[in-house]
């Protein structure tokens, strides 16, 4: 107990709430434990606290195995934390909701949908007219490029195809937050670069709130204003670097940007030099 | 071309034992060593099968036996899913659930035969009763099984779309679980089908199975295969009928083995 | 200590007290004659399970099982072990299994009793074809499953194929089956007790449709429970020995469904 309150940065109440007033997303004093066998505990996040403001697009960056995309699960909904809270708009969360939007790295469309259907499921539960959600899918499916498809079953598209898919599907029901775990990392360079640029150019459109969770050094600078870097075992905040590079960001030019080259250069130094305390 | 023509060479070779069985079989009666009463030629059993085919009475007996099987087999069906898919959802469910599983799963149903005439009487309540106590298992737990397996982003998908719990599990974690659930149900079918005949066999005044008890008292041997032969072509067109429901229904699934 | 060994045993055991109560709760509200509350018809058990004439029935019904089960492992094993090495033998065989597969096995005891009698070998052949198609089916898939370049270097060390089939194929594919296994022993319970209640000659099955038209339901009903318990006894028997045999493999699920 003693020792959790030295290691983790305390916050003053009235700090906290200023902080709370300004955030669309609250992580307070996030701490998981999972049970492994022979009644032994594994922490995966310990006293975690970070606070998102509305429009910002945050990276968590980590090594694997640091707890980020289990922090993402507890941001969603999906996953309990063992102590701690997240509020969002001020509400402590308390289950999944279409106020925040997950995209998987898994891309977890329904296989027995075609990609149309997948884009309206949301929509056709909540008793949106059919002709509305349809409207409104191929409009999505436009905006994802991926016009034509409609009819096609996911098992037909490629990895890109289907994570923009994915992206289109959880757009439907308007989140203000999404929640990204890996939403690249399944596939090739060259289309993990087109849906980063795309990504950009959506996010540009009206702003939404982004927790981006990645292990990629160059993804998390080239898309985030603040770079998460966390630590593994347990997973805790190592650091958190403000990227003041300006928008819209435009990839070539921002690869030959010398305040880009150092981000990632010392990024990648940090994280270095932390797994080498490890190991 | 070659792999054509290998493929045809193989599908010949599949019907080779069959065709070599029903050779062997007329060779026999042929021969004469065994006499006709014991084993009929195989040509007289299938023209009496397509006679039989013709025949009121039989039909309405074929129509007896399949009014059972389905009866039995929809109720097992959609007790087993429902079961199946709420043990998946519900923890509590499931400690009760699978204890209960664990025991009566492995007891010969047709034990139970006996009991069901007793209390359901020599009719057909006991006949669906046995059928549903056979079929329920295997799409009980196949249907266990396959929601149990589902990716949990699939749900999570559909709960951060505002979907109730309730109704995630039903249009998403169980249709996820079509490939095994449909494996279940096909079967369940099948052994539907034997085990109606069986019941039949055992007590019954009507049907399939009762068709070929009488034969036997009779020492109809012709007739005892007539019978035998119609439920196992029903089996093996309700199987393949199945079969390509499934492949209709999980056309969007990726290919399985 | 001891608590922590007997807690698995439990919910099986409360299951079964649930199905007791059930039955009881059944019969005290309909009250039927058909339907004696548990607590009447368990008492039979004993009584039958002493009767020197029913407890010889019982046993002999098992040895033809054993000897049926056997005879089918000794035939099958090989035959779905050809099979999953071998595409003319998968070929040749698969189609006929297919056809075999939604016969009844149970309704051919009519016919076999005309041409071998009333006596062991109809009763042994009936259990036997009952129990062949699933351990070559499980045979089948777990020879195919073997990993290709296991038979590689066995054959680059000299092996022959029926060696290779027998120190190779074999204990790679025991754990697919011991799966197989344990569906004919449930299985083989099922074709035994059945054909015997269509052939009324002798056995368990026999039995129980004695003393249905006796009208001593309550041993009915004993009999119910002694043929449900053999089928739950078997099965637990069979895990601890599969168990003992291929720790080393994963768990198979541990719930099976033997029926056909």
């Amino acid at each position: 107990m003693s020792q959790a309150e030295l290691t983790s940065p305390r916050i003053a109440a009235e700090e906290r709430n200023a902080l709370r007033q300004s955030s669309m997303i609250s992580i307070e004093r996030v701490s998981k434990y999972f049970d492994t066998r022979r009644d032994k505990r594994h922490l995966a996040l310990s006293e975690i606290t970070l606070p998102v403001t509305r429009g910002e697009f945050v990276s968590i960056l980590g090594p694997s195995g640091c707890g980020k995309s289990t922090l993402l699960y507890i941001v969603g909904g999906f996953v309990q934390p063992s102590s701690g809270q997240v509020l969002v708009n001020d509400r402590p969360v308390e289950g999944p909701g279409p106020d925040r939007g997950p995209v998987f790295q898994e891309f977890a469309l329904f296989p027995w949908k075609t990609v149309l259907g997948n884009v309206t499921y949301g929509l056709d539960q909540r008793g949106v007219p059919k002709a509305e959600a349809v409207a409104r899918a191929r409009a999505l499916l436009a905006m994802v490029s991926l016009s034509g498809y409609e009819n096609f079953y996911p098992k037909e598209l490629s990895g890109g195809m289907k994570q923009r898919v994915a992206i289109a599907r959880t757009l439907a029901y308007k989140p203000n937050i999404l929640l990204m775990d890996e939403p690249f990392g399944a596939l090739d360079a060259q289309t993990r670069t087109r849906l980063q640029n795309d990504l950009l150019k959506i996010w540009d459109e009206d702003r939404k709130t982004v927790l981006f969770v990645t292990h990629s050094v160059e993804e998390a600078v080239f898309l985030s204003d603040r770079v998460v870097m966390m630590s593994r075992s347990p997973g805790r905040i190592q650091d958190i670097i403000d990227i003041d590079l300006p928008r819209p960001r435009d990839r070539a030019s921002l690869l030959l940007d010398r305040r880009y080259q150092d981000y990632v250069v010392n990024i990648e130094r940090m994280m270095d030099a932390q797994t080498g305390d490890h190991s | 071309m070659n792999t054509r023509s290998s493929t045809l060479a193989y599908g010949l070779l599949g019907a080779l034992p069959i065709v070599g069985l029903l050779a062997l079989w007329q060779a026999i009666h042929l021969s004469g060593i065994a006499p006709p009463a014991l084993l009929p030629s195989p040509a007289a059993v299938f023209l009496r099968f397509f006679q039989q085919l013709g025949d009121a009475s039989f039909l309405q007996n074929v129509g007896v036996t399949l009014y059972r099987l389905f009866v039995g087999f929809f109720v097992a069906a959609v007790v087993g899913i429902a079961a199946g898919v709420v043990a998946t959802g519900s923890k509590l469910f499931a400690s009760f659930l699978l204890p209960l599983v664990r025991v009566l799963a492995p007891v010969p149903k047709i034990a139970l035969y006996p009991a069901f005439t007793l209390t359901l009487g020599y009719d057909d309540a006991s006949k669906i009763a046995l059928v549903i106590a056979d079929a329920l298992f295997p799409i009980l737990l196949a249907t266990y099984q396959g929601t149990s397996a589902v990716e949990p982003k699939l749900a999570w998908s559909a709960r951060a779309a505002g979907v109730s719990p309730l109704r995630t599990l039903f249009t998403v974690v169980l249709p996820a679980a079509l490939p095994s659930v449909m494996t279940g149900c096909r079967i369940g079918l099948v052994i539907s089908c034997i085990v109606v005949f069986l019941a039949e066999m055992i007590t019954s005044t009507n049907g399939l199975g009762h068709l070929l008890m009488r034969a036997a008292r009779n020492f109809q041997t012709v007739d005892m295969f007539v019978p035998l032969i119609a439920i196992s072509i029903l089996g093996l067109l309700l199987n393949s009928a199945f079969n390509a429901l499934r492949r209709h229904l999980l056309r969007g699934f990726p290919e399985e083995k | 200590m001891v608590l922590r060994r007997f807690l698995p045993a439990l919910p099986p055991l409360l299951a079964f007290a649930g199905i007791l109560a059930i039955w009881e709760l059944l019969s005290l509200y309909f009250g039927l004659d058909g339907l004696p509350p548990p607590s009447v018809a368990l008492r039979q058990v004993p009584v039958i399970l002493t009767d020197p004439q029913s407890l010889f029935d019982i046993v002999d019904s098992l040895r033809r099982m054993a000897i049926g089960i056997v005879l089918a492992l000794v035939f099958a094993i090989p035959v779905g072990l050809w099979m999953g090495r071998s595409r003319f033998a998968a070929a040749f065989f698969n189609p006929l299994l297919s056809v075999i597969y939604p016969v009844p096995k149970a309704a051919l005891m009519p016919i076999i009793m005309l041409w071998l009698g009333v006596g062991d070998a109809s009763k042994i052949l009936v259990i036997f074809l009952g129990v062949t198609l699933p351990l070559i089916y499980h045979s089948y898939q777990g020879s195919r499953a073997v990993e290709e370049k296991l038979l590689w270097s066995a054959a680059a060390m000299g092996m022959q194929p029926p060696a290779r089939l027998a120190r190779i194929v074999l204990p790679a594919a025991l754990p697919e089956i011991l799966v197989g296994c344990r569906t004919a022993l449930v299985l083989g319970l099922i074709t035994m007790v059945t054909s015997e209640m269509i052939a009324r000659q002798t056995g368990i099955g026999n039995l129980v449709f004695q003393s249905l038209e006796m009208g001593i339901y309550d041993t009915v009903y004993a009999m119910i429970v002694i043929i449900g318990a053999l089928g739950f006894i078997l099965d637990v028997l069979f895990e601890r020995l599969r168990g003992w045999l291929v720790g080393w493999a994963e768990p198979a699920q541990s719930i099976i469904v033997g029926s056909t």
